[in-house]
């Protein structure tokens, strides 16, 4: 179940602040307790670090609760998500700074990754015992994810947080077009872009969902 | 957007969940203790415990650490400007290492403590 109906739509008409109930600790503890897995995802598809999407996670959310707790609770699905996506992109910016002092010295050592190398070739199957299917649908199961994980990461940028924005939040395309800082139609192109070139990429390796 | 492409996408939404159903416990007990320590910034939030009272006063105490470090390294700065310039050789001295080096006697001369009473004893 996902938290509240489509908010941050310019045309609703403006109502008395006094009139809306602000969201309480009880409110805010319980919408992050339902993001926060989804928005560790979404940060891991980006920045491909389990420590750096941890933190990127924790910052969104003192940013919200510093920020933005005396907000309706209607409210906080897209301030979170605008929050995230912001803190995301200021990852990007440090490491494009720090890149400036670096790319000297990795040009002179070299960098040893095989850039050509198509990650979905070689993913390794997670060990998951937890589900009573049987061992082989368990790892069929386990394998799929990963490559759908990969694919995603494999999107461009735009098109993923589209994709996961507006199909994973489940939040309305005026919504993402507000945070994603771009018009409706361009949240649709990416959106139907998305989908294609996953369903490409799954069919090249043989997944049909 | 049309009906297969919302179809599709939902497909891969619902294993998306599953993955993320999926986190292993550490990674869970991060993000729980990062929801923990976003709440405790919740206005009106309850006091910190005695762990959250301790990491303040380490805080307020590094962050008074830091600045009396910036203060103790202006000062020390200034101190040694001003040794170094009291140091510097007078204007006495720099004229007796002139006359020196200029002097045809060598230097090794003055050191002979007879050659300094010769001196002292001779009308220049």
């Amino acid at each position: 179940m996902r938290w509240g109906a489509p908010c941050g739509l310019p045309d609703q008409p403006p109502v008395p602040r006094r009139a809306i109930p602000l969201a309480t600790q009880k409110e805010l503890s319980d919408f992050l307790a339902e993001v926060e897995r989804r928005a560790y995802k979404q940060a891991l598809f980006s920045v491909r670090d389990d420590h750096l999407a941890l933190d990127i996670v924790q910052d969104a959310m003192l940013k919200l609760t510093e920020s933005y707790a005396g907000r309706p609770p209607g409210e906080l699905p897209l301030l979170f998500q605008r929050i995230l996506q912001n803190t995301i992109r200021d990852f990007f910016r440090r490491q494009k700074v720090r890149a400036l002092w670096t790319s000297p010295l990795s040009s002179l050592f070299g960098s040893g990754a095989d850039e050509d190398a198509d990650p979905l070739e070689s993913l390794e199957v997670a060990d998951d015992s937890r589900f009573s299917e049987p061992p082989s649908e368990q790892a069929e199961r386990s394998q799929v994810l990963a490559f759908i994980e990969k694919a995603l990461e494999r999107l461009p940028a735009r098109q993923r947080q589209a994709f996961l924005l507006r199909y994973w939040e489940e939040l309305d395309v005026a919504a993402v077009a507000s945070i994603m800082g771009c018009s409706e139609g361009s949240v649709k192109t990416h959106c139907s872009r998305a989908t294609h070139a996953l369903s490409v990429m799954l069919g090249k390796q043989g997944i049909k969902l | 957007m049309n009906r297969g492409e919302d179809e599709f996408a939902r497909t891969i939404v619902q294993r998306l969940d599953e993955s993320a159903a999926r986190l292993d416990a550490g990674t869970h007990a991060r993000l729980v203790a990062a929801r923990t320590a976003a709440l405790a910034r919740y206005p009106g939030a309850p006091a910190l415990g005695l762990a959250g009272n301790v990491r303040v006063f380490v805080e307020l105490h590094l962050f008074g650490a830091r600045i009396a470090a910036v203060v103790t390294a202006l000062m020390i700065a200034t101190a040694s400007v001003v040794y170094w310039q009291s140091a510097a050789p007078n204007g006495d001295l720099a004229d007796l290492e002139i006359s020196l080096l200029t002097d045809e006697l060598p230097i090794n001369a003055y050191l002979d403590k007879g050659f300094d009473s010769w001196l002292k004893r001779s009308p220049r």
